[in-house]
């Protein structure tokens, strides 16, 4: 057991929640991961498809009125400890949408957000800083 | 055997990984990123917080000047501002490193103060005006222009009309 609480430190999984994005943060997210010259598993993480597998949390979108439950509940399936990152700058602020009748956001309100990466898109490298970020307070959470 | 020609332009041009975040990424000239403001050029026009589509400008009239402030997370980089700014006061760095801990969320802030002038002869309190305002409205610089840009309307057009700024 030692052992893989050992591994797992050092290779946290991603796991995306859209949460009312407009898919381009979700692009830039598919790029960061799928794309040779990013490459973001060479900091010892990868994406996963299911919640329940989840280290750190990649949030875009700015939490919309329709999805706000279910973002909440898929949150929830998180096991605890986990690293939220908040991409782009619609779940950090709302961006073009803040003050609209139709989002819940910024997604602080309800969730704790622990790095934030500004851009409307962040740019792939911007994205590998913040998720490095978050790695470094996840080898501490863990 | 087309492979070996896969294989020698692989070995020849070696990865195609960027380096970061174990060492510098490349950024074009052109990337549009963290906003800069010069509130030496300033003219307090306002277009940029009017034009700003994500709200994040806002200007603000105190008594030592006009109070600018922009806070990045609500900034979409889409440009406008620089494109609108007559004087080019404000642009855009192609410094995309922005990314922070929730702590910090509410200091990416910028914070400027755009001093006001007051006319030399009258005193009376002028919108902010810098150097490249006076390139743009008298099309080069003279001790002429000068002097009269440093006036108010009513004084600059004594000072013309009487012949005393000559």
């Amino acid at each position: 057991m030692d052992f893989f609480s050992k591994a797992a430190r050092k290779s946290p999984w991603l796991y995306r929640i859209n949460a009312g994005s407009c898919n381009g943060c979700d692009v830039e997210l598919a790029t960061t991961a799928c794309i040779p010259r990013y490459d973001v598993e060479r900091l010892g993480c990868q994406y996963c498809g299911s919640p329940k597998h989840a280290d750190i949390v990649l949030i875009t979108g700015p939490l919309t009125a329709r999805v706000k439950d279910k973002v909440l509940r898929v949150y929830d399936e998180i096991p605890d400890p986990k690293v939220t990152v908040a991409v782009g700058i619609c779940p950090i602020s709302g961006g073009v949408f803040r003050e609209s009748y139709a989002i819940e956001g910024p997604i602080d309100r309800y969730l704790p957000v622990d790095v934030n990466v500004p851009g409307c898109p962040p740019r792939p490298q911007a994205i590998i800083e913040g998720i490095a970020k978050a790695i470094e307070i996840w080898a501490k959470r863990a | 055997m087309a492979f070996l020609k896969i294989l020698f332009d692989n070995l020849r041009k070696g990865p195609a990984t960027e380096a970061f975040p174990f060492g510098e990424a490349a950024t074009p000239d052109a990337y549009r990123g963290k906003v800069t403001f010069d509130e030496t050029n300033c003219v307090g026009c306002n277009m940029c917080e009017h034009v700003c589509a994500g709200g994040a400008i806002r200007f603000s009239e105190q008594e030592d000047g006009l109070h600018f402030l922009i806070w990045h997370n609500t900034c979409i980089s889409c440009g406008l501002c620089a494109h609108y700014c007559p004087t080019k006061a404000i642009k855009l760095s192609n410094d995309w490193h922005l990314s922070h801990l929730q702590e910090e969320k509410y200091e990416q802030v910028d914070h400027a103060v755009v001093p006001y002038r007051h006319c030399t002869s009258c005193g009376e309190r002028l919108q902010p005006g810098g150097p490249m305002l006076h390139q743009l409205a008298f099309k080069g610089t003279n001790p002429r222009s000068q002097r009269l840009m440093n006036m108010c309307p009513d004084c600059r057009r004594k000072a013309s009309y009487s012949g005393e700024a000559l």
